[in-house]
């Protein structure tokens, strides 16, 4: 029996069927390999346990519960790789040395940094970005924070803008119990 | 020579103390609690020191002085301006309001902290709580054994008895070893003042204390500090005038390396104190050791050497008299 015409038969089918399927299922999500650059409005916020939320004379915008932050040496987070803190991660003070992924910002009188322990990994369906920056930490006053958890936001493939939104528990230390809040906003670069 | 061999309701007895202090660690929950306890202790060993202590007192003093110098300086520019100042100056007195009661609050909490730093070395000298209930099950498991061998080897009774009696000696001195009979009540007083201390909800309001003091230094620094200059005073005699200030200023960061940490170990205790608070009362723990080694000691005396009746009918068989065996008659 000759299989040619058979398998030539299936191919067709096949590449006649696949439009449709992606059309009828879900848009496939793209793995973004790059840098998320910090761009203006992006910030940091702490929610206190009784869901007030912790007011920093030091932020620069007009509603102190806002800690604006800005891009670091690096331009922001990326995706892919591991941006470690340097070592020593403070200086004599407490401020943080951290300042790849944001300029380290003035908290309450010290400033705090953020760095990476994985990598994170964000990928975009559509418009919509999903991901995960689990092995993000604050680093201030000689502590550092666990701020990691999965991230959703929103992402525009003409223009390559987005947002990004988590929040995260902090567990143990002088800020148990209270919950970062982190939005960060502008151009994606990819790698 | 007749074998020794020891009653039996005393080895009965002493399986019995045997199996209590095998059960008292798991009856009291000491696996799980004990170790928490040496956690605690080991956390709060930077903070439970005079010289910290006094640090912390110090930082309280520097705050209340800037509050003191901020009430000053509004005084002043509300003579000069019309007493409009506390308008011009909102977080400032939202923040002196706050302080009327973080500062009676936290200046009891550290004087009750302070109060107990001699009862903290006195546990802290103990012996590493997470060894606690090995000082139980080793005993424990020592006397069962040798009841095992004093039942089953007979014969050799007269050194196990020795041994289990240097087991109960070994317990009715290990608190005095220990310094139990001093430490330990020490301890237990600690634990009841920390009962208002290491809980959540007071965790929770000096969490809340410091973000308002957060605020109150951060109102010092960019408003009040900065309006005295508008007002025509330079460095010089903003510091000489309004000391409070400037010392809360220049001491600000000093205050948040010191503060932070020891906020984060209280917060990060808050379940170990309860495990440890959750243990029986520190004072008995002495009792809890001399009691079962008494026991046992009176249990192996109680015990003695028995003489099976078959040996010592063989023993009157004067055919087996010998010198050896006239103690038997």
């Amino acid at each position: 029996m000759n299989a040619r015409p058979t398998i030539r038969l299936g191919v067709t089918l096949a590449a006649l069927a696949s439009p449709a399927l992606a059309a009828a299922g879900p848009a496939s999500a793209a793995t973004l390999k790059g840098v998320f650059n910090i761009g203006s409005g992006s910030y940091f916020r702490m929610g206190e346990p009784d869901g007030s939320f912790f007011s920093n004379p030091y932020s620069a915008d007009s509603s102190k519960t806002y800690t604006l932050i800005t891009p670091g040496s690096e331009g922001g987070l990326r995706t892919g790789v591991v941006q470690k803190a340097p070592s020593p991660a403070f200086d004599a003070k407490g401020d943080s040395r951290a300042g790849a992924i944001i300029k380290p910002t003035n908290f309450t009188g010290i400033r705090f940094g953020l760095a990476t322990t994985s990598a994170p990994a964000i990928s975009v369906s559509g418009s919509h970005l999903s991901g995960q920056v689990n092995g993000l930490v604050a680093e201030w006053n000689k502590q550092v924070f666990k701020q990691g958890n999965k991230v959703t936001g929103t992402y525009s493939a003409k223009t390559r803008r987005y947002v990004l939104t988590w929040s995260a528990l902090i567990k143990g230390g002088p800020f148990n119990g209270f919950t970062g809040y982190w939005r960060l906003q502008g151009t994606f670069s990819p790698a | 020579m007749p074998a020794e061999r020891p009653k039996r309701w005393p080895l009965v007895a002493l399986a019995v103390i045997g199996l209590a202090l095998i059960a008292a660690p798991f009856a009291f929950g000491m696996f799980g609690r004990a170790p928490k306890g040496a956690q605690m202790i080991n956390s709060f060993a930077p903070y439970m020191t005079n010289r910290r202590l006094d640090g912390f007192q110090s930082d309280l003093r520097y705050i209340d002085g800037g509050v003191l110098g901020g009430q000053a300086e509004l005084r002043a520019l509300g003579a000069a301006g019309g007493g409009r100042e506390a308008v011009r100056f909102p977080e400032f007195v939202t923040f002196e309001r706050q302080w009327r009661a973080i500062d009676p609050d936290m200046t009891s909490m550290l004087d009750t902290i302070q109060a107990n730093v001699g009862n903290y070395r006195a546990v802290a000298a103990l012996p590493s709580f997470r060894l606690f209930p090995w000082f139980f099950v080793i005993p424990g498991a020592i006397v069962l054994l040798l009841v095992g061998l004093g039942w089953l080897r007979p014969g050799r009774w007269r050194a196990t008895r020795w041994v289990l009696a240097v087991v109960g000696v070994g317990l009715v001195l290990a608190p005095v070893a220990f310094q139990m009979f001093s430490r330990a009540p020490k301890g237990a007083r600690m634990v009841s003042a920390f009962t208002t201390i290491e809980t959540r909800p007071r965790v929770e309001r000096i969490q809340i204390y410091f973000s308002e003091i957060a605020s109150g230094q951060g109102t010092v620094q960019l408003d009040l500090i900065p309006a005295l200059g508008r007002a025509g005073l330079d460095a010089r005699q903003i510091s000489s005038t309004y000391p409070g200030l400037t010392t809360l200023d220049a001491q600000w960061v000093h205050i948040l390396n010191d503060m932070t940490p020891m906020i984060g170990a209280m917060s990060d205790n808050v379940t170990n104190y309860q495990a440890v608070a959750a243990l029986p009362s520190f004072r008995l723990f002495p009792w809890f050791f001399v009691l079962p080694g008494l026991i046992i000691i009176a249990l192996v005396a109680a015990a003695g050497p028995r003489r099976r009746r078959d040996e010592a009918s063989v023993a009157r068989d004067p055919e087996f008299s010998s010198p050896l065996n006239e103690g038997v008659r």
